[in-house]
């Protein structure tokens, strides 16, 4: 599949969805994050880990354009990324559900925003709340639900518009050990479903391992890219079974290692 | 008659104990809040009368009889309505006038920082000034007929509105607007999809309080200088040594007031019903 987009940049399934080249961000004379290279791979399921502080979610930033002072260069499908993009969805652990919108009218809001027909809006709506299981919550407002129902109008209404990056940080953090795994189970579906691009931040090895198919490792402030680990863990996997897997504690060792000798 | 077959007809079928005596009358009498109310009134209106009689102070705090005898007069005279009717329109006008003036200009400029960190000092040199104080100037201004009472209620109306929708506007968390771009909202579509409704709890807000602002400045203004109107009315009868009368006027206030407070209060519920919504208690 070829597709051209401006700057005359061939597009094929090669081209990295984002190519992050020496990007260092600074506020003030303070370095935040880098210089790092990172290549983002079309489709895949990438997970970033690091210590706290390090530049996890000025990477995100940095990609979905709302953070544009930086140095190097940061290419979108090989075209450099200027002002906000919109080709992403951004789920964060802060929720940005509207209170006096309906769960319903949160997950219309991108729709609106694009100037769609109210006919295709209902319908895409519908559709994408049926898909997070909040199908009968169309009518309450967002007080009325709980922490994994609210992180669910916020993944329906990122995929109503489908986006063709999900950038994911922490967005499982205040959700129950239970409903994490739960949530884990009916995001890899999502993955699968979509044919897109997830970038996933979280502090949570488990998380990391069970989700990825590559988890990035980002050393202390300011974040360089320190290890990148592929994890050879066949699909689709079990959110529970997966952690028997003897690979999946090699992979955690690894992982750890990596993290601890800052 | 229908209510009270609801009632029973939901209760055998609930199957509830049959209450006994005492129960019934405890919740329907005695323990209710209305029934409480209604003797707090009683009681209160009994000690005045009996106070202002026996203890010859009605020339100080007139009495419940005196007054009701007051308002006799003041309607037989057919200059009642007509003094609630001025009063009423100049309150009126100065708080459609004000609210709206005040809530836009308070929206405004607390959403655009740059113009909020620019008005400040003045807003703040405003807002310590003693408003009432403007009442003898705005009878220079526009005279002592209708417009003189409309503009000041306006002036009152304005500021309080002005004040807590800007206020409050100013806190409104801007990380909501990045993301609102993010997700592809133009700047006219932040302004109304994102920061309208945003700042509409504090226009709410504002509006509640400045509402009983437009009466006060209305009557302010009728106390200066003034023809007819309520206001001018328990001047009068001030003058007069009139208590009863004077206490009549304040009793049509307080009347005027509440009935619009009422009205604000179904209008603002259905407006905010966001916030105001019950538990699910989702099952699953
Ligand atoms: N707007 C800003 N102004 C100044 N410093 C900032 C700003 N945003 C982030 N920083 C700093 O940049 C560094 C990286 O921040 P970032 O939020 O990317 O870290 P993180 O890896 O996401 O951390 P955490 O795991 O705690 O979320 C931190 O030291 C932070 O204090
Ligand atoms: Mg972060």
């Amino acid at each position: 599949m070829m597709a051209a987009v401006a700057d005359d940049v061939t597009v094929t399934e090669l081209t990295p969805e984002f190519s992050f080249t020496d990007v260092s961000v600074r506020f003030g004379s303070f370095v935040a994050m880098g210089p790092a290279t990172l290549e983002v791979r079309q489709r895949e399921f990438l997970v970033i880990i690091g210590p706290s502080g390090c530049g996890k979610s000025t990477l995100l930033n940095l990609a979905a354009g709302t953070l544009q002072t930086r140095t190097g260069s940061v290419l979108h499908r090989g075209a450099p990324l200027r002002g906000i993009n919109h080709d992403v969805g951004y789920i964060t652990q802060k929720n940005y559900c509207l209170p006096w919108r309906t769960v319903e009218a949160n997950v219309r809001l991108p729709l609106e925003f694009r100037r769609w027909p109210a006919a295709k809006i209902k319908l895409r709506a519908a559709a994408a709340i049926a898909q997070v299981g909040l199908t009968g919550f169309e009518n309450a407002y967002p007080k009325q639900l709980s922490g994994g129902m609210l992180q669910r109008v916020l993944i329906a209404r990122t995929l109503a518009y489908n986006p063709s990056t999900y950038l994911l940080d922490e967005p499982f953090g205040s959700l129950d050990a239970q409903l994490r795994m739960h949530m884990h189970r009916e995001l890899m579906r999502l993955w699968q479903t979509t044919a897109s691009t997830f970038v996933f931040v979280t502090h949570d090895l488990h998380e990391a391992i069970t989700l990825a198919d590559r988890v990035v490792v980002m050393s202390g402030r300011p974040g360089r890219i320190k290890l990148i680990v592929d994890i050879d863990i066949p699909r689709p996997r079990d959110v529970v079974d997966i952690q028997s897997d003897p690979r999946f504690g090699a992979y955690f060792k690894t992982l750890w290692t990596a993290l601890s000798d800052d | 008659m229908t209510a009270i077959g609801k009632r029973a007809g939901r209760s055998a079928m609930l199957a509830d104990p049959a209450p006994t005596g005492w129960q019934v009358l405890n919740r329907f009498t005695l323990g209710s809040d209305t029934a409480i109310q209604i003797t707090i009134l009683a009681v209160t209106l009994a000690i005045w009368q009996i106070s202002a009689s026996r203890l010859g102070m009605e020339f100080w705090i007139s009495s419940p009889a005196g007054i009701w005898r007051a308002f006799g007069k003041w309607a037989a005279n057919g200059v009642m309505l007509g003094d609630i009717r001025t009063t009423i329109i100049e309150a009126g006008i100065g708080f459609v006038l004000g609210s709206s003036i005040g809530g836009l200009v308070g929206f405004v400029l607390g959403w655009v920082r740059r113009l909020g960190d620019i008005f400040e000092p003045f807003v703040i040199a405003f807002y310590t000034l003693p408003k009432v104080a403007l009442a003898p100037l705005f009878v220079l201004w526009f005279g002592i007929g209708m417009g003189n009472k409309i503009m000041f209620a306006t002036l009152l109306v304005f500021f309080m509105v002005f004040f807590t929708t800007f206020q409050g506007t100013r806190q409104v968390d801007r990380d909501l607007v990045s993301n609102a771009r993010l997700l592809g909202a133009s700047r006219w579509q932040i302004w109304t999809k994102i920061a309208l409704p945003h700042a509409s709890v504090w226009l709410f807000a504002g509006i509640r309080i400045g509402l009983p602002y437009a009466l006060i400045g209305a009557i302010v203004g009728e106390f200066i200088a003034a023809e007819n109107g309520v206001g001018f009315r328990i001047r009068e009868a001030t003058s007069f040594y009139d208590t009863s009368a004077v206490f009549a006027g304040l009793i049509v206030l307080m009347g005027i007031s509440m009935v619009c407070l009422a009205a604000l209060k179904i209008i603002e519920t259905r407006a905010l019903r966001w916030q105001n919504v019950r538990d699910l208690t989702p099952a699953g």
